[in-house]
């Protein structure tokens, strides 16, 4: 196996990171504390070519390959500090982003992803309801054709970028006695009629990235606005589902990095009984052990990306990377508190922000339980 | 209207390795006064006043990556005279000439320094050299009479200074110039398709050695850590007699 980056490939990352940490990093704090989404930088990630990474060329994006593309997100969120951002950018890339790529007709490609890619649209899907979540195809949203279009009822919760969202994947059934088989996705444009995008929701972590309750009231979407076929939306969103699991951490092994590096630079300056805090095995320890939670998410990270490049099969896999990276995530902004003391309890020292940031690795994307689900059953049991 | 814009690869200035302990594992940048002469040129281009910028730099191929970024910026195609050696500001000028006689720009534009060592004396001694006049410090370029002529504001200790001169002439850039653009990832693939043209000195047609040599480089001594007094009395005295500043 080569590990090797190509020369290509390396000035990709260092290109990123070098846009990242400039652009990138300013009123954090402030935005976080006051729920606020950046959405300058948005459009600097855009006209970079963030949103653009996995996106064919043709319709405005920079054909990266999966593995490419998950190191190039996770030196977004070495250089990043902003989670919210970044969750945003990634609910957008999996949930709404490569549907398009994958389900779209060429109409609605040529339609949406050139403006998705280049930061102008703000995408995400609309799919957990209030009493379905984990059992996501118990929704109970319908769309029901009327003539050329689909007329939606129904609420959805916890939609990503529900607020900012210029384009919505909304899934909703078209028949409930056909169960799994009846669920349909459709694009559903900002400030169409019936679409309305209630409360913004308080969040603990994450606060850069705005989530609302969104609710379908006779909401008319036009019939070329299905994505995919009717019916089809289960599988659909079973295979973004697994786009997402595989991708939607690799920011979080680049925050993990810098974690651990600003952790091995306090525990190198800070001096306590005679000596800096590193010299301390119970100090050192934590520090190795955020090391190898480090290096071992990301070699799960880029196998998957290797294995999703060559079109080999990454159900397993993408549930396995989501699994250990979100615990490795929370557990690292754990021990980063810890090694800091009193003062990676404050706000100002931008380690407890990641904590709340990482804990909802646990929960998004299906929950870590819902994870070892899928690995379970995958393992015959 | 073709515009030259020579450029130097530093280490990066927002990276916290010292260059003097581990110059090869820092990270190296386009001079960031270089990059602000890029910018302008690209401006230039955009309003319709340049039809062509070429970058040139010194350098081993480690340096294609900044060249890279050049391009990935805009600048049409770049050469690299492959030279790896530590060239101090009289050899790099008579290089420039030599490259500034083979391309026939209009206009030279460079940075007023280079953020490593400071020297602030290439883009005088090439107009030097060149015979050519020059702005230095510059914080705005306006071509004038048909681009035969540039008018230029200079900063300076006493202020503002503007002056007009004759193309082709050398430029440099001040920071108010402008604030450069970052190099996006569709630039930089682009950039991939661009050519940048390989040329030793010889083939130039310049031999040139250093004049000086870096004998070391040194981090500035730490500063002591303060201590507190006790008293006001105690202050007047270790300022009298240890500070013997009062």
């Amino acid at each position: 196996m080569d590990f090797a980056w190509s020369d290509q490939q390396r000035e990709l990352l260092n290109a990123v990171g070098r846009f990242a940490s400039q652009q990138l990093n300013y009123d954090v704090i402030e935005n976080d504390r006051e729920g606020i989404f950046n959405h300058e930088a948005w459009k600097k990630c855009g006209s970079f070519g963030i949103q653009g990474l996995p996106v064919p060329t043709e319709h405005g994006g920079l054909g990266m390959d999966p593995l490419t593309t998950v190191a190039a997100l996770e030196r977004l969120g070495y250089a990043c500090k902003d989670n919210g951002l970044l969750f945003s950018i990634n609910a957008h890339l999996w949930t709404a982003v490569t549907p398009l790529v994958y389900n779209g007709s060429e109409a609605q490609k040529k339609k949406y992803l050139p403006g998705l890619c280049n930061g102008t649209l703000i995408g995400g899907n609309a799919m957990s309801e209030p009493n379905s979540g984990s059992d996501a195809f118990s929704l109970t949203t319908t769309a029901i054709k009327k003539g050329s279009r689909y007329i939606l009822n129904g609420s959805k919760i916890f939609v990503t970028n529900g607020p900012i969202a210029d384009l919505l994947v909304v899934f909703a059934t078209v028949d409930k006695t056909r169960g799994t088989d009846g669920i349909s996705a459709f694009l559903v444009e900002k400030n169409s009629p019936g679409m309305n995008v209630a409360r913004k929701l308080e969040k603990m972590g994450l606060r850069t990235s705005p989530m609302a309750e969104v609710f379908f009231e006779n909401c008319e979407v036009p019939e070329e606005n299905l994505l995919g076929k009717e019916g089809g939306g289960a599988f659909l969103f079973t295979r973004s589902m697994t786009w997402e699991r595989g991708c939607i951490l690799a920011s979080a092994v680049g925050s993990m990095q810098r974690l651990l590096e600003t952790c091995i630079r306090y525990a190198n300056e800070r001096k306590q009984g005679g000596q800096s805090i590193g010299k301390y095995q119970l100090v050192a320890s934590k520090i190795v052990d955020m090391k190898v939670r480090v290096e071992s998410s990301r070699h799960m990270l880029y196998y998957y990306g290797w294995l999703s490049g060559h079109r080999k099969s990454v159900y397993l896999e993408a549930a396995m990377t989501k699994l250990h990276i979100a615990d490795c995530w929370v557990k690292c902004s754990e021990d980063a508190i810890q090694i800091h003391g009193g003062y990676g309890y404050m706000t100002e020292y931008e380690v407890e922000r990641e904590l709340r940031d990482a804990i909802a690795s646990k929960l998004y994307s299906g929950t870590s339980e819902i994870q070892r689900n899928i690995v379970a059953s995958m393992l015959g049991l | 209207m073709k515009i030259l814009v020579p450029f130097k690869s530093v280490p990066d200035p927002n990276d916290a390795t010292f260059a003097g302990e581990a110059a090869s594992a820092s990270k190296s940048v386009i001079n960031p006064f270089d990059e602000i002469a890029i910018e302008e040129a690209l401006r230039i281009r955009e309003r319709g006043e340049a039809t062509e910028i070429v970058g040139v730099t010194i350098g081993a191929p480690s340096v294609d990556e900044q060249i890279r970024a050049a391009l990935a910026m805009g600048v049409d195609r770049a050469i690299r005279i492959d030279d790896a050696r530590a060239l101090d500001p009289y050899a790099v000028a008579r290089i420039l000439r030599a490259v500034v006689e083979k391309e026939a720009p209009h206009v030279v534009i460079m940075g007023k320094q280079a953020v490593d060592d400071d020297s602030n004396q290439v883009g005088q001694i090439l107009a030097g050299l060149l015979g050519w006049p020059q702005a230095t410090f510059v914080s705005s370029i306006e071509f004038l009479d048909n681009k035969t002529r540039a008018r230029c504001t200079r900063e300076t200790d006493a202020g503002l200074e503007v002056v007009e001169l004759d193309l082709p002439a050398i430029i440099t850039t001040d920071l108010r110039l402008n604030e450069p653009r970052y190099v996006s990832l569709p630039g930089l693939i682009r950039a991939r398709r661009k050519p940048i043209e390989v040329l030793t000195c010889d083939q130039v047609g310049v031999n040139v050695r250093p004049l000086t040599t870096v004998l070391a480089v040194a981090r500035p001594p730490k500063r002591p850590a303060g201590t507190r007094v006790e008293s006001v009395e105690e202050l007047i005295t270790k300022l009298k007699q240890e500070a013997k500043v009062i």
